[in-house]
C-alpha cells in the first residue's frame, strides 16, 4: 500500500516542482555568491563563520542556513499538507476510504510518504547544495570560524577534513529534520481539518510564525525554550561544527520536536478516524 | 456609502476579535514583563535600544510596537485589507453589492477607505493599550533610553526623554509604523480583488513581509542590492528616534518606497476590480 502511495505522489507535478525548486535554489545560490563574492567570509547560523571558497563543503552550511528559515519549512508542510486535503480537494478522498483498509492504515501510509518526501527534499536541497559547492569550490578541508569562542586574542578556527566535515554535515541534517517535525505534524493535522491544501499549508507556516512572533517578545523569554519554532531552535544545527561538539541543546530540542509532533499527530488521527467525509 | 460599509464592517465579530487580540497582546506584555522581572534591562531592535521597564510607563509601548510590528500587525492589516473583497465574493454577496447604483471605482473607494480606517485602528491600538497599561503599572514618568550600539563597557550612552517629548516622539513612532504598513495593506488588497478566498488575500499578505525578510542579506547572501528596496524590512527604524541625535537617515526613503509600493499594488487593484468578471 506504501508503494501505491509513493507511485501517486512521485507522479505528480507539485512534487517534482517542490523538489526541483529545492535543488535548484542553493545552485543558484552557489552561482550568485561564486560569481559575486566568493572570498567573502558568510555567517551561518548565530555564532559560525565559513569563508565560501576555502572548500567545497560551506555550501551546504550557507544553503541550510538560507532555507531553513522559510523555503525547508515551506516543502514539508506542502508536502503534508496535500496528503489528505488533496483527496478531499479533488473529491477522491471518499472513494479512497471505500477500499476494505481501517483509516488509521491510510493515515499512517499517507503519513509515512509525505515523510518520506519531506527527507527527501531536505536531502535533495543540502546534497545539490554539496554538488555545487563541491563543483565550484573543490574538495577541501573545511574550516569554521567560532565567533563565540573568538576574542581579540584567540581567534577559534576548527578545520575538518573532507571525511569529517561529510559527516558533520550529516549529522547536521538529522538535527535539520527532527526541527521541522512539528511543522510536518501541524500540517498533517490541519490536512485532515481542510478539504483545501493552500489552507494547510498556509496554516503550517503560520504555527512557525506566531512561535517566532512570540520568541521575539520581550517579557516572553521564559517561553522560548518551549516553542516549536524559535530563532535559537533554527541555528542549533550549527553546534555540530563547532569543537568540541556542543550537543547540550540536543536533548532538549529532540524531546521538544517529538512532544510538539506526537500529539499533533494524535490529534490528526483521533480527528481523521471520526470525521465525516463529504469530498 | 462609506457610513453603510462602516457599520456593516463594525457589526462583524472578526473586526472586534482582531481588535481585542491587539489588547489583549499589549496587556499580557505588560502582565508578562512585571512578572519576569521589571527591573532587568530589555533590549529592542537591533540597535538596541535598552530599556529597564520599571523606569517609565513610555517602556510599554516602545516594547509593544517593536514586537508586533514584523508580524502581528501586518497580520491585522492583512486580514482588513483581504477580508474588503473576497470575504464579498466568498459570501457570493459581491454580486448583489455591485447591483446598487454606484460605480466599481467608488465601491472600491468605500471598501478600500473603511479597511484603511481599521488597519489604523489597529496599529494605532497596540501603542495606546500598552501605554495605558504602563501609566497604571509604572506610573508618568521621564523615559531613560540607553543606546546600546553607542555604549561600552565604560561610558553608558543614556538619554533621558521627558514625558512631553516621549509622546512626541511615540507619536511619530506609531505614524511611521501605521506608514509601514501601507505596501501590505495595497497588496492585500489587490489579492482580496484577484481572489474570491480571503484566507489567501491574507496570507499573501503576511507572505509579503516574509519574503521581504527571506530575502535578507542576514540569511540569503548575494541579495544585498535588494536591501534598501524591501516593502518592510525598514519599518524598524523608528527605534532611531529614541537615540540622540536621532538619526533620521533611511526614513524617508522607506516611506518614499511605502508610497510608490502602495501606489503601484492600489492602482493594480483597481485596474484588475474594473474589468473583473464577478460571478459570486
Amino acid at each position: 500500500m506504501i508503494s501505491v502511495e509513493l507511485l501517486k505522489q512521485i507522479s505528480r507535478r507539485s512534487v517534482w516542482a517542490t523538489l526541483a525548486v529545492m535543488a535548484l535554489v542553493p545552485a543558484l545560490l552557489t552561482a550568485v555568491i561564486g560569481i559575486t563574492r566568493p572570498a567573502l567570509a558568510e555567517r551561518v547560523g548565530n555564532w559560525g563563520s565559513v569563508v565560501t571558497d576555502s572548500s567545497g563543503f560551506t555550501m551546504p552550511l550557507i544553503a541550510l542556513n538560507a532555507m531553513l528559515l522559510f523555503l525547508l519549512p515551506l516543502a514539508v508542510a506542502i508536502f503534508a499538507a496535500q496528503a489528505v486535503a488533496d483527496e478531499a480537494a479533488w473529491g477522491s478522498l471518499r472513494y479512497l476510504l471505500i477500499r476494505p483498509i481501517s483509516r488509521s492504515r491510510l493515515l499512517a501510509v499517507k503519513a509515512a510518504v509525505a515523510a518520506a518526501l519531506s527527507v527527501g527534499a531536505v536531502a535533495t536541497a543540502s546534497l545539490s547544495a554539496l554538488a555545487a559547492g563541491l563543483l565550484a569550490f573543490g574538495w577541501r578541508p573545511l574550516t569554521v570560524l567560532d565567533l563565540r569562542h573568538t576574542t581579540a586574542f584567540h581567534l577559534a578556527v576548527v578545520t575538518f577534513p573532507p571525511g569529517a566535515a561529510a559527516g558533520r554535515l550529516g549529522l547536521a541534517l538529522v538535527y535539520v529534520m527532527a526541527l521541522v517535525a512539528s511543522t510536518f505534524a501541524f500540517a498533517l493535522l490541519l490536512s485532515t481539518l481542510t478539504a483545501r491544501p493552500f489552507s494547510a499549508v498556509a496554516g503550517a507556516m503560520g504555527l512557525g510564525l506566531v512561535s517566532r512572533a512570540l520568541d521575539n517578545v520581550p517579557g516572553l523569554h521564559a517561553l522560548g525554550p518551549w516553542l516549536p519554532v524559535t530563532d535559537a531552535g533554527t541555528a542549533l544545527w550549527t553546534s555540530a561544527f563547532f569543537q568540541p561538539v556542543d550537543l547540550s541543546g540536543l536533548p532538549h530540542a529532540a524531546l521538544l520536536q517529538a512532544l510538539y509532533t506526537a500529539v499533533f499527530l494524535c490529534a490528526a488521527w483521533l480527528r481523521f478516524a471520526r470525521m465525516d467525509v463529504l469530498d | 456609502m462609506i457610513r453603510v460599509e462602516l457599520a456593516k464592517q463594525l457589526t462583524r465579530p472578526r473586526t472586534y476579535l482582531t481588535f481585542l487580540a491587539l489588547t489583549a497582546f499589549a496587556l499580557a506584555l505588560t502582565v508578562a514583563l512585571s512578572a519576569t522581572g521589571p527591573g532587568r534591562v530589555e533590549r529592542v531592535g537591533d540597535i538596541p535600544l535598552l530599556l529597564v521597564p520599571r523606569t517609565s510607563m513610555f517602556t510599554l509601548p516602545l516594547v509593544a510596537l517593536s514586537s508586533t510590528m514584523k508580524f502581528f500587525l501586518p497580520l491585522a492589516v492583512s486580514v482588513f485589507a483581504g477580508e474588503a473583497l473576497a470575504g464579498e465574493a466568498a459570501w457570493g454577496s459581491l454580486r448583489y453589492a455591485l447591483a446598487r447604483g454606484a460605480s466599481r471605482s467608488r465601491f472600491l473607494g468605500s471598501k478600500a477607505a473603511v479597511a484603511a480606517l481599521f488597519s489604523i485602528a489597529a496599529v494605532v491600538l497596540v501603542p495606546v493599550t500598552a501605554a495605558a497599561a504602563g501609566l497604571v503599572a509604572y506610573g508618568w514618568h521621564p523615559l531613560p533610553v540607553a543606546d546600546g550600539s553607542a555604549s561600552t563597557p565604560l561610558r553608558l550612552a543614556l538619554v533621558t526623554f521627558d514625558q512631553g517629548q516621549a509622546l512626541g516622539r511615540l507619536g511619530l513612532a506609531t505614524a511611521y509604523v501605521a506608514a509601514g504598513m501601507s505596501s501590505i495593506f495595497a497588496f492585500a488588497l489587490f489579492l482580496s480583488a484577484v481572489s474570491s478566498r480571503p484566507l489567501v488575500a491574507v496570507a499573501g499578505g503576511v507572505g509579503l513581509t516574509i519574503l521581504s525578510r527571506v530575502l535578507n542579506v542576514d540569511y540569503l547572501p548575494g541579495v544585498a542590492v535588494l536591501n534598501g528596496y524591501m516593502p518592510n524590512n525598514d519599518v524598524d527604524l523608528w527605534q532611531h528616534l529614541f537615540q540622540q541625535p536621532v538619526q533620521s537617515a533611511g526614513m524617508l526613503h522607506f516611506l518614499v518606497l511605502q508610497a510608490v509600493y502602495s501606489a503601484a499594488f492600489l492602482a493594480l487593484a483597481w485596474w484588475w476590480f474594473l474589468r473583473k468578471d464577478v460571478l459570486e
